[in-house]
């Protein structure tokens, strides 16, 4: 399509002959004859160039150039001038007009000055472009830019999160620590076990001391830059105890120096117990053999007392053989149970009992030895006691322990006269209380002392060292517990406490203590 | 007359047990049922040997052992040890013999005839 021009002249003949002489070079030429018309005309088809007569009555061409450039800024506008008008048509010029030719006008002179148009035309065109050009570059490279930051941004928060989760993770306590042994920070392990606020103490809040830890690794680190390491019980924000072993490494700053101490620790408790179960079973065995070594011996000197009193013919010895092998048929037979007991240390099997069923049912199974050794026995039962959950089996044959051990105090007591264990059971707010009262031999205090430790026995080779280790066991584990008054040559009282914690449901109640379970105390004792 | 043989163990049954293996065996025998005892007895009886056991409830066999070294009275009287514990007879060097439980009763006549004679 043709290039728009209008051609704005009050004279007819200019009008005619210059648009023409338009058409012939190749524009679409519209003409006016008035600035007023000009305007319409330039406002309804938007002519890129507009040639204006400068002297016209109503709007003039000065008038109309200021409109135009108002209105349009790229629009050319070329004026006209006649020869008195050089200072019209250089004021033209401040209006931004293109260029201006004289009349007559010459067709070199509008040549010239619609080439120099077309030129201003292209120029601001491909200004244009450029511009245009390098606003859709900067656009795109901001975008980019944009992109390329948030993907940072992103990937960046990706890794923190990452770490932050390998350090919540690390199945260890991991903790740092400035120089006044302050937490600077702590992983999630760390914080769940043992709380965390930044700036509290380590040894407060591992060891709830006031003071640091002696021989404390990380002073170590501090010192020398070098990785240390330490074994430590630490106590939980829970109050458990843990075993830890806990390493230390040093953060430097950028000067090179240790600022910062990282602390690792690990929680060895179940190896730990592992390794004092694993002592015990060695202690086990080895009192195991010890004492079927003792038993062996035993066995033997009833065979030879047998065999010798056989061939002597004498009846006597011939009894006294038969009872040792008895006897130490009986010792077998105990130490045997012991061992079973302690290996295969059992979920407690709860159930509602009657306490004077329970009371009356042990009391039956040891009151014929006694009897038998001339011990007098006493029942103390408070008539008024009701149910109470426990695991009947091996609290009987923990109290017929008891009450078996208050019969050889007495058996082996020459000091006194006559001898008396008094069997009692009462009750408080929360608990049943079982009395054992012998004025047996009883015991020192270093005999006390370590009554219920495992293998210890005051009874020389007659004992395993399980029986009250197992009886101290059972009762902990119904929460309860075995205290101890005695004195040498006084006699000893035992008070079994055992608290009313569990409630197992009525249709469980076996109200007569069943016979199963006398027969299990028996093969426990 | 029969050489005395003083036996010391914590248990009736083995004391009970040897008792009546050295009678058989036409030895005199006193007892006692810890070193204590051993060594108060040893006032009014003189054993020409003791059988000794070690680990008793009121004072091990090596504490009365080491009062009976001690003592000239007594230091010269043999002992042989009968115990259920390895390793024990270190501590009684002069020990004349060392029996472990369960013992052989022959070996333990033997030890006895050579030291102190039948």
């Amino acid at each position: 399509m043709s290039e728009k021009i209008l051609l704005v002249d009050d004279e007819e003949g200019i009008r005619k002959v210059l648009g023409i002489s338009l058409s012939d070079s190749g524009y679409e030429v519209l003409t006016a004859e008035s600035g007023e018309k000009a305007l319409h005309l330039f406002r309804h088809h938007n002519p890129s160039i507009v040639l204006s007569d400068i002297r016209m009555p109503g709007i003039d061409g000065i008038e109309l150039l200021r409109r135009i450039k108002a209105e349009s800024p790229d629009t050319e506008v070329i004026m006209i001038s006649g020869h008195g008008d050089m200072d019209l048509a250089i004021q033209s010029l401040k209006y931004e007009a293109a260029d201006f030719i004289l009349k007559p006008i010459q067709d070199d002179a509008l040549d010239v000055a619609l080439k120099r148009v077309h030129e201003r035309i292209s120029v601001r065109e491909q200004l244009r472009e450029y511009t245009q050009d390098l606003e859709r570059m900067v656009r795109e490279k901001s975008e980019k830019l944009i992109a390329t930051e948030r993907l940072a941004a992103q990937q960046h928060q990706r890794l923190a999160q990452r770490y932050q989760q390998l350090f919540d993770e690390v199945p260890c306590y991991i903790s740092v620590h400035d120089k006044d042994f302050r937490l600077t920070a702590a992983n999630r392990r760390f914080q769940e076990d043992f709380g965390y606020h930044i700036g509290s103490y380590c040894y407060a809040a591992y060891k709830q001391r006031q003071a640091p830890c002696p021989n404390c690794p990380m002073i170590q680190t501090f010192e020398d830059g070098q990785s240390h390491y330490t074994e430590a019980i630490v106590t939980s924000k829970s109050g458990e105890q843990y075993n830890v072993l806990s390493w230390t490494a040093p953060i430097y700053n950028e000067a090179g120096q240790v600022t910062q101490v990282m602390e690792m620790s690990t929680n060895v408790t179940q190896v730990r117990k592992l390794q004092s179960h694993l002592t015990s079973l060695g202690l086990l065995i080895g009192s195991i053999s010890h004492g079927i070594k003792g038993l062996l011996t035993g066995l033997d000197g009833g065979m030879y007392l047998l065999n010798s009193g056989f061939s002597k013919e004498d009846k006597q010895q011939i009894k006294e053989g038969w009872q040792t092998v008895n006897l130490i048929v009986g010792r077998i037979r105990k130490m045997v149970l012991d061992i079973l007991y302690y290996a295969r240390e059992r979920e407690l099997q709860w159930e509602n009992i009657s306490v004077l069923t329970f009371a009356d049912q042990v009391a039956a199974i040891v009151e014929p030895k006694m009897v038998s050794h001339g011990i007098q026995f006493v029942r103390d039962f408070d008539q008024s006691l009701g149910t109470i959950a426990l695991d009947a089996s091996v609290v009987h044959s923990a109290l017929i322990n008891i009450l078996e051990n208050a019969i050889e105090a007495c058996i082996e007591d020459k000091s006194k006269r006559s001898h008396t264990i008094t069997f009692g059971v009462k009750q408080d707010d929360t608990a049943i209380l079982f009395h054992v009262h012998d004025n047996g031999i009883g015991m020192d205090k270093e005999t006390r002392a370590k009554l219920f430790t495992l293998f210890f026995s005051s009874k020389g080779q007659k004992g395993t060292g399980l029986g009250l280790f197992i009886a101290n066991q059972v009762i902990r584990q119904h929460g309860g517990s075995i205290k101890v008054e005695s004195e040498r040559g006084e006699g000893s009282h035992f008070i079994i406490k055992i608290p009313r914690l569990h409630s197992v449901e009525e249709t469980t109640v076996a109200p007569q203590h069943s016979v199963t379970s006398t027969s299990d105390a028996q093969r426990l004792d | 007359m029969a050489k005395k043989i003083m036996v010391v163990d914590d248990d009736p049954v083995i004391v009970k047990y040897i008792v009546t293996l050295l009678q058989d065996n036409g030895y005199a025998t006193c007892t006692a049922a810890d070193g204590l005892e051993a060594y108060h007895m040893l006032k009014h009886e003189q054993p020409d040997l003791i059988a000794l056991d070690l680990e008793m409830p009121e004072e091990w066999g090596t504490k009365f052992y080491r009062r009976l070294t001690k003592d000239e009275k007594f230091s010269s009287i043999p002992v042989v040890v009968i115990s259920g514990l390895p390793g024990r007879h270190l501590s009684i060097k002069k020990a004349v013999g060392y029996l472990a439980k369960p013992f052989d009763p022959g070996q333990l006549l033997d030890i006895i005839k050579k030291t102190i004679g039948p």
